[in-house]
């Protein structure tokens, strides 16, 4: 008889999903909770002080706070908790006693008990006055019933030979809570426990109201019959030690049932969409205070503008006099000019070496001498080494003039102390890019030595560069320090911290970051220079003679004096004296985790955890749908038929309900011909020469646009795919670009972050075999977003020719390694193919199903 | 420095002849060497002998007891003991002191030959060693354990006369501390053991701040058993003090040594610049600092002689060509060399103070051209072999070691042994290892530069790489040696507790082998130059141990307890056969009776046998 009833009620039950089960008691503690809360928002009227139980306040006519407290919480936290934590523990016991029961119950001992408990305690044992709320009561009145049923069952369990008693475990719970959560009421929670192990033990059945009585009401009333989600009387046997729902097979059912449910696959258009929406609105809360915070020095050993500096003086002088050398040597060879400087540094006793090289790319040659002198720590042993770093033209091709006179005057200052705990490098390159980078490379041997020479000279393991970029003429105001290096990564914030609080704090001048001349610290200049920063670090260029080290994990920053002010040269020497004496300072490599960071203004950052999940978002809206599509593509064609039927008679249909057999070999042959295609501009735009450059490009271009229609064609003509190739098409190139760009996120955030909104119309791309108006919709809209449209869309807003645009990425692909064009033609152009032959394709969907059938 | 150690030879020598042994069981000497770039070398040896039998009868006069004893309790037939600082800078300052002889790499160096029957016995009297010397000296020498000892097998000979019963069964240890920061509170130990105590003498001029202010400097002890022919055995022991002094370091006062900015009129300009002006100077203070005296470079003076020192040897001596002036106290006496760039002096002993100056050089100056210097120091002589260690690659996984060795003699071929005593986290890949002439694309085969390689690999945890490698630079050619390696990632009680900078590698220990050895030499001089490399650093992967601690203790702590709990009381739930019994008293007072009933019927059953008994 029972085995009956049981079958009837799981089937019934199986047909449910949880929340939709929820008996009816529940469903009004959990309504109730959750309109307390809602009346608690407003501030007329204090709810809180209204119905909580302060021991002082309970007299003879406020008893109604007996009964009030556990629907009030203290807040939105407090509430959902409490709520989560209740609802199966209360659905367990309503559905074991009844409703009525358990109205009765609650409405009356199991809530009145433990708070007199409370009470009595509360004012005169410990005589304070603590007022309580929330249902953690109940939970813990709950977990004691429950606790002691399953001690009956199973009355120990082991750990390492101790028998532990299991009702002890709300206890545990008890004490752990009142640990870990602040604000939370040890006392009121063990009045709860308390009254549930004596409830869970039996002694409390006189409370409960006689059957007779209840079984009269329920009959009277026809509250079966009325009430949804009713649990009568009758039912009450179901589920007391007996197998129960949450017990085996049925919930693996269950959660089969939910995986087959249609509604669950039209649910991740939508979720991919509020990933990408939270994605983008994330990062745009980053500005504010709540989201960024204040930067400080990790590395203690820095200290920062703590030391006088003394640079200046009668070095002035000498400053004046090496500025006439450099000046006379303007217009003459590289080599001459590194003949005359090296004079001038040996003349310092310093050691001197000499390295030539040569790049080609895109049809150019880019080839020069560095040279490089070395001030030996007086007392030092060669084991590391910090790099002054000049190039005689700086990024812009300007000549840095002061900032060649300023390194040999700092040299010959240099030289003169003996605190020196490390080598000091002084490199001159000819150029701020290429130099810099064949000089890296061939200190840590990673040069390819047909392109550039091997170094004569060396010294320890490099722990920091700084680079001098003073083009400008005359006094100034600020000091611009310039941090982005190749492929986006970035020194470590300590040492753009330091030079700040050297700069800023020490010698009074401003300093900026991502060429914001003026940042007022609001909201807007914050954003901007967030954005300019994601930009810069997004095309991965390098930005400076920096750039070149931080791939070695080297930390180095560039800093350029800007504006008209009243600070001279000594001011900028003595702010890299005092950077040289912090990096001085240092015991051991920069090593804080601080290497992953958005600066918004030059003492606010935001931390890789904060902003990473905006770009996770974004790559997992791709990966959603790509699953989704996969699982859909495993069903038959669903809308055909009616969506839903009759609970309880479709379960054992559904359970052998036939998966559709995918058909693999087309959509993997065309997502491995898109990525193989992709090799093609790749290699074109990395090998042709510079004049071909712009030709090469409008080609490329044209091809693009008409590729997806051939390809779409050929498909069409030759293979005739049907509607579930489209999906795994889709679902393939979906995937790799999901997984690609997430792994990129934590490489270089902002490209991932950039390419994946770029990329993210591909996910709502599909076939429109009815309706041709969409399809040129989305044909359009997705050739506005193909990455050569950007490309000239990007290089007509900065008011940059084509042709240098990508001359610029070969020359940093060739000389830097600069990976941005891997990522834009082999992760981002191929599945912007993929979705355009997706959303060309005309489905067969007449034959697709006669093929099912 | 030839001449100068033909000349102690020579005086050696000559006091071994002497009638009255006692005077020449000590003496002192202090050669002061300008060098080039305005720095000052300045050598300090002390020798002290004592006789074996005075020595085996713990009869002491000159020879230090602390470090007799220890000597004589760790059974050490032969000792040198290095503390350096700093690098030699031969390109400009030529072949070093001593031919190298008496120099360390950076940090502490210990070898020693130990009398022992087996290596173990060998190994117990070295750690005996290490640890007494550590005391002795306030060196962490107690750390040169089994991973950083090794027992080079061509790069070392002893120096003394050892009787050949005795060199069957003697043992040769080397450690090495490459991390160790030498300091004041070894200097102090090393004046304590001389005779004057450096109360007087040249060691009053050995000032803790100047020493360590030095460029480089290098601290030798060496004890050896010497024989002269027909003469006693003696225990000689020399202690030697090498530094090289910036001069214009040196000269700043001690109250203020902060390098300021000189006031501009003060600078030395090179006036013939078309753009010199009150406000514009070129500087031309390069080589300027030649002037200088003893009191101002160490910071006193010397304060007379040591009284227990041989009066034959001249307590000071000055290497610069006989053409400069120098000035001195009265009491001292001039002597100048036959070989016009030499000249000592003499001191009376009665001589309070002793100070000389070094004028500038009457160069002319007026005529402003820097360039013709007149002849103002010696020339440094041209060492043998220049080498310069570095590693190569990057990253944490994966390294190499290149040394780039040159042969600057037009002529000559050099032979040489280079000795690596690597750690054990560095696994060195000994196929890789190459040496190529630059220029040239591979090693040659008819001719190779690698004549010998002797090689003990690492055992983890246990011992360190030892490699020894015989090879030949032909003349005027520079040598690429290189050789790959493995770091391997060391468990985390294995990092050292302070700041991680990275892990020190032992200098490479170049010994330059005698072109032609003479075979029938009473002492054969084995090496003819010795040279050691920079130290290297080398960064392993290194844990940021605090986060993860932090985060893993959290938030797992977290978990277990909130979570686990919470987790299994709500989702788990049994199934049992058929419902529990309900708990009434009835129920309690049966359970308890079953508890209980057992030690009630055991009391009862006692008793009942006391009845019955």
């Amino acid at each position: 008889m029972p085995s009956v009833n049981f079958a009837s009620i799981l089937t019934s039950l199986r047909s449910r999903t949880y929340t939709t089960r929820l008996p009816l008691f529940t469903r009004g503690v959990l309504v109730a909770i959750l309109a307390f809360w809602i009346a608690g928002i407003q501030s007329l009227w204090d709810v809180r002080a209204w119905g909580g139980l302060a021991p002082d306040q309970v007299g003879i006519t406020t008893l109604y706070r007996l009964n009030t407290f556990p629907f009030i919480h203290l807040n939105i936290f407090h509430a959902l908790m409490n709520a989560l934590a209740l609802a199966p523990l209360l659905e367990r016991f309503e559905s074991e006693h009844g409703t009525l029961t358990s109205l009765a119950l609650f409405f009356g001992p199991l809530t009145t008990i433990p708070a007199f408990i409370y009470l009595f305690v509360e004012k005169f044992i410990l005589r304070s006055n603590t007022s309580v709320m929330g249902a953690s009561m109940w939970i813990f009145l709950l977990l004691g019933i429950e606790a002691i049923r399953t001690y009956r069952v199973n009355p120990y369990f082991v750990i390492s030979t101790y028998n532990i008693p299991t009702w002890t475990s709300p206890l545990a719970l008890l004490v752990v809570i009142a640990a870990l959560v602040p604000s939370s009421s040890f006392l009121g929670h063990l009045s709860g426990l308390i009254v549930g192990y004596i409830c869970g033990l039996g002694y409390l059945k006189f409370l409960a109201p006689p059957e007779k009585v209840l079984r009269w009401i329920e009959a009277r009333l026809n509250l079966l019959g009325r009430l949804p989600y009713y649990i009568s009387i009758d039912q009450k046997t179901y589920g007391r030690f007996g197998v129960l729902p949450s017990s085996g097979s049925p919930s693996r059912a269950g959660a089969l049932r939910l995986r087959r449910d249609p509604r669950i696959l039209k649910l991740p258009p939508y979720l991919s969409l509020l990933c990408i929406l939270v994605g983008v609105v994330w990062l745009f809360l980053l500005p504010l205070d709540e989201y960024s915070r204040r930067t400080y020095i990790s590395e203690n050993a820095l200290l920062p503008g703590q030391v006088h500096t003394y640079f200046g003086g009668s070095d002035q002088n000498v400053f004046r006099a090496y500025k006439h050398e450099v000046n006379s040597l303007v217009g003459k060879s590289n080599v001459e000019i590194n003949d005359k400087l090296e004079s001038i540094v040996k003349g310092l006793g310093l050691k001197a070496g000499r390295q030539n090289f040569t790049y080609r790319s895109a049809g150019r040659v880019y080839s020069g001498e560095n040279l490089y002198a070395i001030l030996q720590a007086p007392r030092g042993d060669a084991t590391e080494a910090i790099v002054l770093v000049a190039a005689w033209e700086n990024a812009k091709e300007e000549l840095n003039r002061n900032g060649v006179a300023l390194v040999l005057t700092l040299a010959r200052y240099f030289k003169r102390w003996s605190l020196w705990s490390k080598d000091i490098i002084f490199l001159v390159t000819p150029d701020s890019i290429a130099g810099p980078q064949a000089w890296v490379d061939a200190y840590h041997d990673a040069h390819d030595s047909a392109r550039v020479d091997s170094l004569p000279l060396k010294s320890g393991a490099l722990q920091g560069a700084i680079a001098i970029d003073y083009a400008k003429e005359g006094r100034f105001e600020s000091v611009h320090v310039v941090y982005d290096g190749v492929n986006g990564q970035l020194p470590n914030l300590d040492l753009i911290n330091s030079v700040v609080s050297i700069a800023g704090g020490q010698m009074g001048m401003g300093v900026a970051i991502q060429e914001m001349w003026g940042h007022n610290d609001q909201y807007p200049d914050r954003l901007r220079t967030m954005l300019r920063g994601m930009l810069k670090q997004g095309l991965g260029l390098a930005s400076g003679p920096h750039s070149s080290f931080i791939p070695y994990h080297v930390d180095a920053v560039t800093l350029q004096p800007f504006g008209d002010g009243w600070q001279d040269e000594m001011a900028m020497g003595r702010v890299v004296e005092g950077t040289f004496r912090s990096l001085n300072n240092l015991l051991e490599h920069l090593h804080q985790s601080f290497f992953f960071y958005l600066l918004m203004q030059r003492e606010r950052f935001v931390s890789i955890g904060t902003y990473l999940p905006s770009a996770m978002l974004v790559a997992a809206n791709f990966t959603i749908m790509a699953i989704a599509l996969w699982v859909k593509s495993g069903q038959p064609e669903s809308e055909a038929e009616p969506v839903k039927k009759e609970a309880g008679s479709t379960d054992s249909e559904e359970m052998t309900r036939p998966t559709v057999e995918r058909d693999l070999f087309l959509p993997l042959g065309v997502v491995t011909l898109c990525q193989f295609l992709a090799v093609v501009p790749l290699y074109l735009f990395n090998h042709a020469p510079e004049s071909m450059l712009t030709p090469t490009f409008t080609i490329f271009a044209i091809i693009n646009t008409a590729l997806p229609h051939a390809l779409s064609h050929l498909l069409m003509t030759y293979y005739t795919p049907s509607a579930q190739q489209y999906q795994l098409i889709k679902s393939f190139s979906l995937l790799l670009l999901g997984m690609f760009l997430s792994s990129l996120a934590t490489l270089n955030f902002s490209l991932a972050f950039l390419v994946g909104l770029l990329a993210s119309p591909l996910t709502f791309m599909r076939p429109w075999p009815q309706s041709p108006a969409m399809r040129i919709a989305c044909t359009v809209l997705l050739n506005a977003v193909a990455p050569t449209a950007v490309l000239v869309t990007a290089a007509l807003a900065w008011h940059l020719d084509i042709n240098t645009v990508l001359r610029e990425a070969a020359f940093a692909w060739d000389v830097c390694g600069m990976y941005t064009p891997v990522v834009v033609w082999c992760v981002w152009w191929p599945a912007w193919l993929a979705g355009s032959v997706t959303v060309l394709g005309r489905p067969e969907v007449g034959k697709k199903k006669q093929k099912m059938t | 420095m030839r001449q100068l150690f033909s000349l102690l030879l020579l005086s050696l020598v000559a006091l071994c002849f002497a009638p009255h042994a006692s005077a020449a069981d000590y003496h002192e000497q202090l050669v002061l060497r300008p060098l080039p770039l305005s720095a000052l070398l300045a050598s300090f040896n002390f020798r002290s002998n004592t006789t074996l039998s005075a020595f085996e009868a713990h009869n002491f006069r000159f020879f230090p007891r602390s470090l007799g004893q220890i000597l004589q309790h760790a059974g050490t037939r032969e000792l040198h003991l290095r503390f350096s600082l700093g690098r030699w800078d031969a390109e400009s300052w030529g072949a070093r002191p001593w031919e190298g002889a008496r120099e360390g790499g950076t940090g502490v160096e210990l070898w020693a030959w130990l009398e022992a029957d087996t290596d173990e016995e060998a190994d117990r009297k070295w750690r005996t060693l290490t640890n007494a010397l550590s005391g002795l000296f306030c060196a962490s020498l107690n750390f040169i354990d089994g991973t950083r000892t090794t027992r080079p097998v061509m790069s070392f000979q002893p120096e003394g006369n050892h009787p050949n019963s005795t060199m069957t069964n003697m043992h040769l240890l080397y450690g090495v501390l490459p991390h160790e920061v030498v300091c004041t509170e070894n200097l102090t130990p090393f004046l304590k053991l001389l005779p004057c105590k450096g109360k007087a003498g040249i060691a009053t001029l050995l000032d803790g701040h100047k020493l360590f202010d030095a460029s480089w400097q290098s601290m030798a002890i060496d004890v050896r058993p010497v024989c002269p022919p027909g003469g006693e055995c003696v225990l000689e022991m020399e202690q030697t003090i090498d530094m090289v002094l910036d001069i214009e370091r040196s000269k700043r006062p001690r109250g203020n040594p902060i390098p300021r900015p000189p006031p501009a009129h003060e600078l030395k300009c090179d006036t013939s610049k078309p753009y010199h002006s009150g406000d514009t100077c070129f500087p031309a203070d390069y080589n300027a600092n030649q002037d200088w005296s003893l009191s101002q470079i160490f910071g006193r003076t010397m304060k007379g002689t040591c009284p227990l020192t041989d009066p034959n040897v001249p307590p000071v001596c000055l290497q610069v060509p006989n053409s400069r002036g120098v000035y001195i106290t009265g009491g001292a006496t001039e002597k100048k060399n036959l070989d016009l760039v030499s000249r000592c002096y003499e001191i009376a002993p009665d001589t309070p103070e002793f100070e000389m100056v070094l004028p500038r050089p009457e160069s002319n100056e007026e005529s402003g051209q820097a360039a013709v210097v007149v002849q103002e120091v010696v020339k440094p002589e041209t060492p043998l072999l220049y080498a310069e260690r570095s590693f190569t690659g990057h990253g944490q996984e994966h390294g190499g070691v290149q040394t780039i060795l040159r042969n600057p003699s037009p002529d000559t071929e050099v032979e040489f042994i280079y000795m690596e005593t690597l750690p054990w986290f560095m696994r060195i890949y000994l196929h890789t290892i190459e040496a190529r002439i630059e220029g040239q694309a591979g090693a040659s085969k008819q001719d190779p530069l690698i004549q010998e390689v002797y090689y003990r690999p690492a055992v983890d945890r246990a011992r360190g790489t030892q490699l020894e490698v015989r090879m030949r630079i032909p003349p005027a050619s520079t040598v690429f040696l290189t050789y790959d390696f493995e770091k391997s990632i060391l468990r985390y009680t294995e990092y050292p507790p302070d700041a991680n900078r990275g892990f020190d590698v032992a200098a490479a220990v170049i010994t330059i082998l005698n072109p032609n050895p003479n075979p029938n030499a009473t002492s054969p001089r084995f090496a003819a130059y010795n040279l050691r490399t920079t130290s290297l650093l080398c960064s392993l992967p290194t844990p940021d141990f605090s986060m993860p601690y932090n985060v893993i203790i959290f938030t797992s702590t977290a978990i277990a307890l909130a979570f686990g709990g919470m987790f299994n009381i709500i989702v788990r739930r049994f199934v049992a056969a058929n419902e529990g019994p309900e708990m009434t008293l009835t129920a309690v007072k049966e359970r308890l009776r079953k508890r209980f009933g057992g030690f009630l019927q055991k009391y009862r059953g006692k008793a009942d046998e006391k009845k019955s008994e």
